[in-house]
């Protein structure tokens, strides 16, 4: 079984069916993670902040790092396995957006970032099916390809579906 | 089942703690005056063979990618800056414990010094982008050093992992320190002092091992520099490098604005150039503790 994993920023995607795609310790960064039944291809980008503004450069050379970059980055790569453009048809799954405790409105970058990818998608038409959003503990995050199961991990927490 | 630690056990775990070598810990006590001379930091690692040898070999390594070699320390710590200079002495003797595995938190081996090298790098991040009157190589230096309470308690939290993370998810109010306490009667803040006075570290670098969950109660002279780093933590764990089961679950003092100001933008700004600096220094000085 190939493994591909996903570092901050990064994005991938695969349509072989032994393939797991796997993203580790989620914090405050949001796993996007887009499933194309008729193709059986499945994708996901691990999304550390809301807007590519701040740093355009970092935006042109991790695109998946931002929100707002992410998204289109990870459609286009999902192209090539003869997915739709505009996401058409694909099924949404977010997980992710932790915030410490007592947080306050500056320092939920964790819920800035899912709503921040929501919009996004809005604009392609699209939306979540299934979240595991927010919170206060980091998430590992894995899918395979085949089944199209996503299994998330957290020290001190049984392993949970979604 | 987990027991709780006696004082008497818990000094006895302090004093089995290698001491820190001379070099590094005049090299603490020298940077943190506020007006020292880099001089006396060049002299200090001139005099220490084991220290100047990684220091040239760091400089030299790929991470910083010079074009030419440098051969004398003086060139060495100016351009690498006096705070990695204090990352490495540490490392090189107090590897071991930033490098042990963290069962009681089912963390692995590397990850304390990943996030602590994270801490201090975000902690320098919040001083110098929020233009706060802190000393940045200070913050440095006390990220690096604020959660070295972990490698003492961590044995001994052993098989605790679910009930800490239960007890916080049903007692309101409760965080993982708190849950230390209840576990094995202190927690990784009361027992880092401990080394802390045991190695005689400066007074303000044994407050951010005290205080950095509870900045608040840190002594005022020194509340600012307690302040960088609690946040400067809680933005290492948010970017995803924690220390296993307790990521994420510390309270974050509002108050903090009281001291240092952040925009949401900054904040967001900060979280960035933690990534690329990390990204920078990781490979170069993460391996201190293994080979000298």
């Amino acid at each position: 079984m190939g493994q591909i994993i996903l570092g901050v920023g990064d994005f991938g995607a695969s349509n072989s069916p032994s393939d797991e795609i796997k993203t580790f310790a989620l914090g405050s960064c949001v796993s996007v993670i887009f499933l194309d039944p008729k193709t059986r291809t499945v994708g996901m980008a691990h999304v550390a902040l809301p807007d590519s503004s701040i740093n355009k450069a970092k935006a042109a050379e991790k695109p998946g790092y931002f929100a707002d970059t992410a998204i289109p980055a990870l459609l286009k790569k999902m192209t090539t396995f003869g997915c739709d453009k505009r996401g058409k048809g694909m099924v949404v799954k977010l997980c992710g957006g932790a915030n410490v405790m007592d947080t306050n409105d500056t320092f939920q970058i964790g819920k800035r970032n899912a709503l921040a990818i929501k919009k996004i998608l809005w604009s392609y038409g699209m939306g979540a099916v299934a979240e595991d959003l927010g919170k206060n503990y980091s998430r590992t995050v894995s899918i395979s390809v085949a089944a199209g199961q996503i299994t998330l991990s957290s020290p001190g927490k049984p392993n949970w579906q979604l | 089942m987990v027991k709780h630690i006696s004082q008497e056990e818990l000094q006895k775990i302090v004093q089995s703690v290698p001491m820190l070598s001379p070099s590094a810990s005049q090299l603490l006590q020298l940077t943190s005056q506020p007006d020292h001379d880099l001089v006396d930091v060049i002299n200090l690692v001139r005099n220490d063979a084991n220290l100047t040898a990684r220091v040239l070999k760091i400089v030299n390594s790929a991470a910083f990618a010079l074009v030419n070699t440098v051969t004398s320390i003086d060139r060495a710590i100016s351009y690498l800056g006096e705070r990695i200079i204090v990352g490495i002495a540490i490392g090189d003797c107090a590897g071991q414990l930033f490098d042990k595995e963290l069962s009681g938190y089912e963390s692995a081996g590397g990850d304390l010094w990943k996030h602590d090298l994270r801490t201090a790098i975000a902690s320098r991040e919040v001083v110098t982008q929020s233009g706060a009157d802190i000393s940045s190589e200070l913050a440095f230096t006390a990220g690096l050093l604020h959660d070295i309470g972990k490698s003492l308690i961590s044995d001994y939290l052993q098989g605790s992992v679910v009930d800490a993370v239960e007890m916080i998810s049903t007692e309101e109010g409760l965080d993982y320190l708190d849950a230390e306490e209840k576990l094995v009667g202190f927690d990784h803040t009361q027992a880092g002092y401990e080394l802390a006075k045991a190695w005689q570290l400066p007074e303000e670098l044994a407050e951010v091992i005290r205080y950095h969950h509870e900045p608040a109660k840190a002594s005022e002279e020194f509340r600012s520099l307690v302040y960088a780093v609690h946040l400067g933590d809680n933005i290492a764990m948010m970017g995803g490098f924690g220390t296993g089961s307790d990521s994420m679950r510390y309270k974050l003092d509002q108050n903090y604005s009281d001291y240092i100001r952040i925009s949401p933008n900054t904040l967001a700004s900060i979280m960035l150039n933690v990534d690329i600096e990390f990204e920078k220094l990781e490979g170069s000085l993460m391996s201190s503790g293994e080979n000298n």
